[in-house]
């Protein structure tokens, strides 16, 4: 069952992971270019984005050294929402667009329990993303060394953990709400304002006193505010998103095991 | 002996839309079983409650003698759904072997004999298969780890008639063997020939359960007698079973219930020169039923 569920993705796999290291590659081998020149890239960079979008983009305060440059461009928000991107397309694969399609009618009926269906898809689902995080990790590492970034090992991989643990969490919450609802419409929606509402709450709204408070229920307060690049892996946090997961993968497993199935 | 299956005032609502309403069955090792019903009228419904893939609202249901929430019940049966999909760019073969791996093993020339004899071309991506083409890998799929008791959801949708044949022979063998069936269809025809009982399920109620011979027996049937001369109407009047007579002439046309004993004996006392009766239409039985509990619910809904 899980070894099915890894060959049906593996196109799509291959797709996402060579689209992400290819978005990696563009944006860091710049990195070389930004280096020789950090006036000009450093205020461009300041100019280029009023405020409120600075805030989006993580403060841009620091734009020219290695681990800013990596942090602004790659760990602040393109390669986490490609991330989050990816393990909610996966996540809706398992339970609600085979449901919708009618695909999964047969499968109930096969003798595997159906909490163990649940569990096996979302283990599939954890490899995948995985398999997702460990090539283009290896990418990020590769160019970064060669572009010259004095960015450690260990905090890239600090810092990528994160993006994996960040990807599975949202991947989670629609593999929960799939299995819950077999609507991948509703899935990807709750994905969509969990992801944007918390990304914003820890950005522009941190300084907003009214909504500060929210960044706790805010996936991206435990991946980012650790500050993974600058200062290695922040175990607790990291441990949050962890359990989180499992804690919504135990609530696909009952919310699917008690539910009437294509209907 | 356990009865394959056992349903008890079992009862299906989506919210407040009915489903089936308090249906009671029993189906008995070996028996080939039709469940008929218009669509909409609860044949998916009750077949899906059968294989846990939705659950009873009340009511009490065991397949097998166990629970089919249990997956060692469900490795006992053989399910086509009403609406089988296939999708993906995965070869029909390799899906085949996938389901088989998961019900414990299939030999595959098991699995290539069966497409052999629906003529199945296994080597063709799933969403490049036809809707016959689909049916075909559907039945394949569920015949194939030869089950005790097989659920089939209006089996021969989509197959061509030469496909249709190759089915009802392989149901024989079935029976052959002593498993089980349960199929259903909103054609009386499809399934009269294989079968020993049929269920008639209209509005979420099972309406009657007949066996097959005695629904024959029921039957209707349109008797026309010709004699080698004019015969006098009362000696066909009042006769057990007939009904819409008409004599005119030399000849006699009347419609007969069950038997048509009486009216042979009546028609002795004269020369009987030619004599047609058409096959009973079970069809028109089947429809009997409904017009007959149409007119019961008209007058129930009057008073």
């Amino acid at each position: 069952m899980l070894a099915k569920s890894l060959r049906d993705n593996r196109r799509a796999l291959a797709w996402w992971t060579i689209g992400i290291s290819a978005f990696m590659a563009v944006y860091l081998s710049v990195f070389a270019t930004v280096r020789q020149e950090p006036e000009t890239y450093g205020t461009m960079a300041m100019n280029k984005f009023p405020g409120p979008l600075r805030d989006l983009m993580g403060g841009l305060t620091d734009f020219v050294s290695g681990a800013g440059y990596l942090q602004s461009v790659v760990y602040q928000l393109f390669v986490p929402m490609l991330f989050i991107v990816c393990a909610t397309l996966l996540a809706n694969r398992a339970i609600a667009q085979p449901e919708e399609s009618g695909t999964l009618e047969l499968v109930v009926t096969l003798p595997v329990d159906r909490r163990r269906l649940v569990l096996e898809r979302f283990a599939a689902l954890a490899l995948a993303l995985l398999a997702v995080a460990v090539v283009t990790l290896a990418v990020a590492w590769t160019i970064s060394v060669a572009v010259d970034m004095g960015v450690p090992f260990d905090r890239i991989l600090a810092a990528h953990t994160g993006v994996y643990l960040l990807g599975l969490l949202f991947g989670t919450v629609a593999l929960t709400v799939g299995a819950a609802t077999g609507r991948k419409m509703v899935a990807s929606a709750v994905v969509g304002v969990w992801v944007v509402a918390g990304y914003v709450v820890v950005t522009i709204g941190r300084s907003v006193d009214a909504i500060a408070w929210l960044k706790w229920v805010s996936p991206f307060h435990y991946y980012a505010d650790g500050r993974p690049l600058y200062e290695g892996l922040p175990v607790g946090d990291y441990l949050v998103l962890l359990g989180a997961t499992a804690v919504l993968a135990l609530t696909a497993v009952l919310a699917f095991d008690r539910r009437d199935v294509g209907v | 002996m356990t009865a394959v299956v056992q349903a008890e005032g079992l009862t299906k609502y989506y919210g407040r839309r009915r489903g089936l309403e308090d249906l009671t069955l029993d189906i008995q090792p070996g028996e080939i079983f039709g469940y008929l019903g218009p669509n909409g009228a609860g044949k998916t419904t009750t077949l899906r409650l059968l294989l846990d893939v939705i659950r009873p609202t009340r009511g009490l249901v065991r397949v097998l003698g166990g629970d089919p929430r249990e997956p060692g019940v469900r490795s006992r049966i053989g399910y086509l759904p009403g609406e089988l999909a296939l999708e993906g760019r995965e070869r029909a073969g390799e899906y085949l072997r996938f389901l088989g791996r998961i019900r414990g093993g299939v030999p595959a020339s098991r699995i290539d004999e069966l497409a052999e004899r629906f003529e199945a071309d296994l080597s063709v991506q799933m969403r490049k298969l036809s809707k016959g083409n689909k049916q075909k890998i559907g039945l394949i799929q569920a015949f194939m780890h030869e089950p005790e008791f097989l659920i089939l959801d209006e089996p021969t949708g989509g197959l061509d008639p030469l496909v249709q044949q190759e089915f009802l022979a392989l149901l024989r063998e079935v029976r052959k063997s002593g498993r089980t069936v349960l199929m259903s269809s909103h054609v009386l025809a499809e399934v009269e020939n294989v079968s020993d009982r049929v269920g008639i399920v209209r509005d979420g109620r099972l309406v009657a359960v007949e066996d097959v011979a005695a629904l024959r027996e029921k039957a209707v049937r349109r008797i026309e007698l010709h004699f080698d001369a004019p015969v006098p109407a009362a000696d066909f009047q009042g006769l057990p079973g007939v009904r819409d007579l008409r004599v005119e002439g030399a000849g006699v046309r009347c419609t007969i219930d069950g038997r048509p004993d009486a009216l042979i004996k009546a028609a002795a006392r004269h020369t009987v020169v030619h004599i047609v009766s058409a096959e009973p239409d079970l069809e028109e039985i089947f429809l009997t039923y409904y017009s007959d509990e149409e007119q019961h619910s008209a007058r129930q809904e009057s008073a």
